[in-house]
């Protein structure tokens, strides 16, 4: 930095002060100007397996859209018929819920405070409405081509990832909005499928891949990251499995996605870290840091 | 400053040379013809708009002449005269958000162009980094080949998208601008770093307060009790919240103690769940918005007052407050470490722990008695801050940029390419040829020659302020009605 030419004796030094008049030129820089700039001093320093371990949320994600739209292909195509795949959902729903409680010994429920009889009557009540309503949601969408309903069901499918809440604290996270997406996505879909029964198993798997898979999974993602690894590999292993048998080429684009996505940007995250330039200072907005609330209890 | 402050906490439009108008000056002082442009002006009420409006007084009173370009208000379009022949031009244009105009960079050319010509401007002062208008006239200014100069009034991170976006903005119009001005040392290193200017020609120049306006009056106040001021707009960014906590805090610590907030916003609604939730009907009192005259009349009930701003540049607020003889407590944020002497301001850390402690060492001096009196502390506080210190430092940065050569178009395109980058760079060159020939079409449409030349108001030939008019208070009144 370059000083201007001091008019004054050298005796006098600058103080960073308006209050007094100064024998110095209103544009005179001292040395000690930009003195308290900071820089990077929120940067936050990655490790290349923690961020492949966090992105694990979003592979769990992309596959739980792949398993979806390939368990409708199949049903689609007759190669599955909805008794069995209600069969299983209610199976796996089944031991992925005593699962749910037994990963942390209960303590989540006692939290909570919900029984299981509540849940019991909630399932029920669920399944009954989605029972009874499927002839409904078959019929829905006749009089739309079957060109809109799909470009709307990948439309809201890819709405559903972009406003997954994936842990991020950022105003674009919406879990409520992105849940609404894939059920709305999903019957869409299950309104194609031949028969209202076949409906009825659709909409009901997409609960439970939507709703209460990821329940599971960021639990599993707490309590037990070792198993959260295994879990999500194999699920994103099956995931490509059921592509292949539908298309070679899109299995092959979707695993280079997931490849890229859990390996190639963490190491673009990072390497990208490195040119942070983040500049603080006097002149940055406070934050409060109180928590304010409990005057107002 | 990220929203515009309006209404609560005006300043005065009484101007401050209304004491002894038009002084005799030495000869030989230079004159310059003065543009000040800025969306942000009378009726509209803030620190900006006083700025502008008591600098322009202060710079007719040295002799220059001066003229304020704004939007129109409403009603308030076409050009008018203020208190001592100040002429403001209110341009039809359209009104976009928070008072701020539309900005094409092209529409306004032919408007200001035919101003600056009429009034034969020869500085560009435009004011406020939020006021489109000011930064078109900039750009304009430069491609008629005048001299500019800006005053930056806020402060602004560097954080999220918004502000890189308005930062590269600001990059682009004072690339090329021949000289800034900042309120504060803060507000400068903040301005350097975000435009990427040299810091010689960047200058402090503070704002200030008519002290005159702003007189203590201990017998307002009632000395059985301690009261607390606050007079801010209840906004967030006012650190409202902080209050929040400050109020119960220290009212169930002390039985005497009173608070007296004026100002309005969307805050107040904290403020008053605080005062119902702890039953302080009677010792916090919620004043709403308050009209500038009545500001003073609000401050010298006060023992102490309390600034929890979270980011400032300035404030103004302050210096009023210790104007009036208050013992100021405040955030150590921004430029207010600046603005104060340790002895008349007591910094905080911005939590409600740190004020709260700020505030207990205020009342132990109160009642200990070893406070200065507030006359005392008027007359020192007086001698601080003066509307004529500025508009002599201001007329100084007017010297040295009128004897500065304006960037002929190649070096104009030069640094706007070498200087914001070689995206943003090329744009702007580009709209800088694209100006210049829309200016070439407009001076062959009406050639200079033709436009008629305005009659001076002020200035050293200045009709109002020769004999044509009576320049003294009579006339002020109807010119500034309810101010």
């Amino acid at each position: 930095m370059v000083c201007a030419q001091v008019e004054a004796s050298p005796r006098k030094h600058w103080q960073k002060v308006l209050y007094e008049r100064q024998p110095f030129p209103d544009n005179y820089v001292d040395h000690r100007f930009l003195e308290e700039l900071r820089k990077n001093i929120y940067a936050r320093k990655y490790q290349y397996w923690a961020v492949v371990f966090e992105s694990g949320v979003v592979i769990q994600q992309l596959c739980s859209v792949c398993v979806f739209v390939v368990i409708w292909w199949y049903m689609d195509d007759g190669l599955l018929t909805p008794q069995w795949l209600f069969g299983a959902g209610l199976a796996s729903s089944l031991i992925g819920y005593i699962l749910f409680d037994v990963i942390d010994l209960g303590v989540g429920r006692k939290e909570s405070g919900r029984t299981w009889w509540a849940d019991l009557k909630s399932t029920l009540v669920f399944i009954a409405f989605t029972y009874g309503f499927s002839p409904v949601l078959k019929t829905l969408t006749e009089s739309i081509s079957t060109d809109t309903i799909y470009a709307m069901s990948v439309l809201m499918l890819l709405g559903h990832l972009i406003f997954f809440d994936y842990g991020a604290n950022a105003a674009i996270v919406s879990s409520t909005l992105s849940l609404n997406m894939a059920i709305f996505a999903s019957v869409c879909l299950a309104s194609r499928l031949p028969r209202s029964l076949h409906t009825f198993a659709m909409v009901t798997f997409a609960i439970q891949i939507f709703a209460l898979w990821p329940m599971l999974q960021k639990k599993l993602k707490a309590q037990t990251p070792r198993c959260y690894v295994g879990v999500t590999l194999l699920f994103a292993l099956s995931a490509l499995a059921g592509l292949l048998t539908i298309s070679g080429v899109a299995a092959l684009l979707f695993a280079l996605l997931l490849i890229s996505i859990s390996c190639l940007c963490p190491y673009c995250l990072i390497r990208l870290q490195l040119l942070k330039d983040n500049i603080h200072g006097p002149w940055d907005e406070a934050e409060i840091k109180d928590d304010l609330s409990r005057f107002l209890m | 400053m990220a929203c515009r402050r309006i209404g609560c906490h005006g300043h005065t439009l009484s101007p401050a040379s209304s004491i002894n108008c038009v002084k005799a000056l030495a000869t030989g002082i230079r004159t310059h013809s003065i543009c000040m442009v800025s969306d942000f002006f009378y009726p509209n009420m803030g620190g900006v708009e006083s700025h502008i409006y008591q600098l322009s007084h202060c710079l007719i009173e040295r002799g220059h002449k001066v003229i304020i370009v704004t939007h129109a208000y409403g009603n308030r379009k076409g050009i008018r005269y203020l208190a001592n022949g100040l002429k403001v031009y209110y341009l039809p244009l359209k009104v976009m958000y928070n008072q701020s105009t539309a900005t094409t960079l092209f529409h306004s050319l032919p408007l200001l162009r035919y101003i600056f010509v009429r009034e034969r401007v020869t500085i560009v002062h435009s004011h406020s980094s939020f006021s489109s208008m000011a930064h078109d006239a900039l750009f304009h200014a430069k491609t008629m080949g005048l001299q500019t100069v800006f005053t930056d009034h806020s402060l602004f991170g560097f954080a999220d998208v918004s502000s890189v976006l308005t930062n590269k903005l600001l990059t682009v119009s004072l690339c090329d601008t021949n000289h800034i001005i900042c309120v504060s040392y803060t507000s400068k290193e903040n301005t350097v770093l975000r435009a990427a200017l040299n810091p010689e020609i960047v200058s402090v120049i503070p704002n200030a307060v008519d002290p005159t306006d702003f007189t203590p009056d201990p017998s307002r106040r009632d000395d059985s009790t301690i009261t607390v001021v606050v007079v801010s707009r209840l906004v967030y960014r006012k650190g409202i919240d902080l209050l929040s906590g400050i109020i119960p805090e220290l009212c169930q610590k002390y039985p005497d103690l009173h608070f007296l907030v004026g100002g309005e916003g969307p805050k107040r609604i904290v403020l008053e769940e605080v005062r119902e939730r702890y039953q302080l009907h009677d010792r916090v009192r919620l004043l709403g918005a308050l009209e500038h005259q009545d500001v003073r009349n609000v401050l010298v009930q006060g023992h102490i007052f309390l600034n929890t701003s979270l980011t400032e540049a300035f404030c103004m607020a302050i210096v009023e407050a210790a104007s009036c003889g208050l013992q100021v407590v405040s955030t150590r944020v921004g430029g207010i470490p600046e603005v104060l002497p340790e002895n008349l301001i007591v910094l905080c850390e911005p939590s409600v722990k740190s004020l709260c402690d700020g505030l207990e060492k205020a009342v132990a001096q109160i009642r200990s008695g070893t406070l200065p009196t507030p006359e005392t502390i008027h007359n020192k506080v007086k001698t601080f801050y003066t509307w004529r210190n500025v508009a002599e430092r201001t007329a100084k940065v007017y010297d040295r940029v009128a004897d500065e050569v304006v960037l002929p178009m190649d070096k104009r395109l030069d640094r706007l390419i070498s200087h914001c980058g070689s995206v943003t760079g090329c744009i702007f060159a580009l709209f800088a040829v694209l100006s210049f020939l829309f200016l070439v079409f407009l001076r062959w449409m009406t050639p200079d020659s033709i436009i008629d030349v305005a009659v001076d108001a002020t200035g050293p030939s200045g009709a109002w302020t020769q004999q044509y008019f009576p320049s003294k208070k009579g006339s002020e009144k109807e010119e500034i009605p309810d101010c």
